[in-house]
């Protein structure tokens, strides 16, 4: 980890701070996103998304869905740590290319197609507020 | 189909394949499958069963990215909270190849601490021969990962014993890595050899035969001066000439391929090499190590880790992480470069055991399918550097099978057509 040091210390410090903000202030079954950020992170998520995780996001054997499972890993974790995964790790072919305000659009969207409610205020693209809030899962439909 | 060692290469082009193509239509004859060899016993030139090679066989496409780190595998150790940490990821094209010998050494490390059980992080090939390998030095080992082999990157491999394949840049991994690699591959090797000849061969080696037109050299990769930029300078590497190349120090056990003489060669081509290549076959293969690893009382939890300080909620106190790729956003280990590699798989055709190389393309035949590879001859270890894209782009494959069907086809025989 010779490169890697100095990046794994400060991760953990805000990762564990991280975490025990979220506790504090869980906010499972509220609204956090906007309607209309989900249609627009629709429209990104098919052009940049799709071609992977499929039209439906349902995946593939080999490419993970975005639904079900999905929620079962994310849920219960902050937000933000979904939004730093698309916002570092995504698009897998060009990491880290999407503007923030385009991550968080994608993730309103993939709420969305979760079943997670949409509300009238957009989730922010302020890193500081995303730690806050707690990803609830939601029951099948 | 009398032959003669001094026939020249012309006479050979005629030659070939027609023991099976000429006399006995597209059929091979019964048991002849196996090798050249075993054919050669009936009298005559040696003959195989001519692989059925089209789109009418295509049935999966597979691309997935090959783990290159700079520094070559990490098997360093690291706390995070009072979690012990010992990593093995970032194999590159060789996970398969140097899993056991891997796992001995990260299994070793975690042993130090003397621990009873242990969490293993990913479930690939890596992570999966290290849980076995803590179960059979008697720890109890639950795995921890997104997904359970087959669902995994290992799985896309192509499946030949490729130990130096892509496994680091030479400076980055410092003078001291090619006797840890030797030590690794001998290791895997031999145990290896512990599944050969078991039922549904999860292991298994044979005939591999490389063709051409032109005399067949060894490819050397020299260092290009006019390149100025490295990994150090670049992110990723420049030129061949930064990769490890360490195959040869196994070569004393691992069989090297032998020059044919023509009479002794079964396809319409002047030229052409034999090797006898080790095979994994991933069903039958990852179905023996999960079967193992659940008899030995292993346990499974599906878990996506985000971060590593997310090390520290899991209950065991020693933890082998071998998440391959995905170590590079896990742990933000950057040192790890992407390099994507696709295959193709066609219908599974036991009767013809053997594989074939043509100029840039191959097929493997395996008991899970017959893989074919497209990889440009030019860019050597460069292919697929920095590309991160899993998409598999068929257009290759298919050139491929195109090239390649001719050397099967009855024509070859008397037109010399390939």
């Amino acid at each position: 980890m010779r490169h890697g040091g100095l990046l794994l210390v400060a991760g953990l410090a805000l990762t564990v701070s991280t975490l025990a903000t979220a506790q504090r202030s869980r906010e499972a079954g509220k609204a956090i996103y906007a309607a209309s950020q989900a249609s627009e992170g629709a429209r990104i998520y098919a052009v940049r998304c799709a071609m992977c995780h499929g039209r439906t996001l349902d995946g593939s054997v080999e490419i993970p869905g975005l639904k079900g499972k999905f929620m079962a890993n994310w849920a219960g974790r902050p937000v933000g740590d979904l939004f730093d995964y698309v916002a570092q790790a995504m698009p897998q072919p060009a990491p880290g290319t999407l503007a923030d305000i385009d991550n968080a659009r994608l993730v309103a969207f993939i709420l969305s197609e979760n079943g997670l409610t949409a509300g009238s205020v957009p989730l922010a693209v302020d890193r500081a507020a995303l730690r806050r809030i707690v990803l609830a899962p939601v029951p099948p439909r | 189909m009398a032959s003669s060692a001094k026939r020249g290469p012309p006479a050979a082009r005629r030659a070939v394949l027609g023991g099976v193509l000429g006399a006995a239509g597209s059929l091979a004859l019964p048991g002849a499958g196996r090798a050249a060899d075993a054919a050669r016993q009936l009298g005559g030139r040696p003959r195989l069963v001519p692989m059925r090679v089209g789109l009418d066989q295509l049935i999966d496409v597979k691309c997935c990215i090959r783990p290159l780190r700079a520094a070559g595998p990490n098997l360093a150790a690291e706390t995070v909270g009072n979690r012990l940490v010992i990593h093995n990821y970032g194999h590159g094209g060789s996970g398969w190849s140097l899993s056991w010998g891997s796992a001995e050494v990260a299994v070793g490390k975690a042993l130090s601490v003397l621990p009873k059980s242990l969490a293993v992080v990913g479930c690939g090939i890596i992570g999966l021969t290290s849980a076995i390998v803590a179960q059979r030095a008697g720890l109890n080992v639950t795995i921890y990962a997104r997904e359970l082999m087959p669902r995994t990157r290992s799985f896309r491999a192509s499946g030949s014993f490729t130990p130096g394949s892509r496994i680091a840049l030479t400076g980055p991994a410092g003078a001291g890595f090619g006797d840890q690699w030797e030590q690794m591959a001998r290791f895997s090797w031999k145990m290896f050899r512990t599944f050969l000849g078991m039922p549904g061969d999860p292991v298994a080696f044979g005939d591999s035969y490389n063709v051409s037109q032109k005399p067949i050299e060894r490819r050397t990769w020299p260092g290009d001066p006019a390149i100025t930029t490295n990994w150090e300078t670049a992110g990723l590497p420049q030129q061949n000439a930064e990769f490890a190349h360490l195959d040869s120090r196994i070569r004393d056990i691992v069989p090297q391929p032998v020059d044919l003489a023509p009479a002794d060669n079964p396809f319409a081509t002047p030229f052409a090499q034999r090797s006898s290549q080790m095979h994994f076959n991933f069903p039958a293969y990852s179905h023996l190590l999960l079967s193992e690893f659940f008899e030995r009382g292993g346990r499974f939890t599906m878990r996506n880790f985000h971060s590593p300080a997310d090390f520290a909620a899991i209950p065991e106190k020693v933890i082998i992480h071998a998440t391959g790729y995905a170590a590079r956003d896990l742990w933000q280990d950057r040192t790890i470069i992407p390099v994507r590699g696709q295959t193709a798989w066609l219908v599974p055709q036991p009767e013809a055991n053997y594989a074939l190389r043509f100029n840039n393309m191959s097929l493997l035949s395996k008991a899970d399918g017959i893989v074919l590879m497209n990889n440009n001859p030019d860019l050597g270890d460069m292919l697929g550097v920095g590309d991160s894209n899993e998409l598999p782009n068929r257009a290759p494959l298919e050139e491929a099978l195109a090239a390649m069907a001719p050397l099967f086809a009855p024509l070859a025989v008397a037109g010399g057509a390939v």
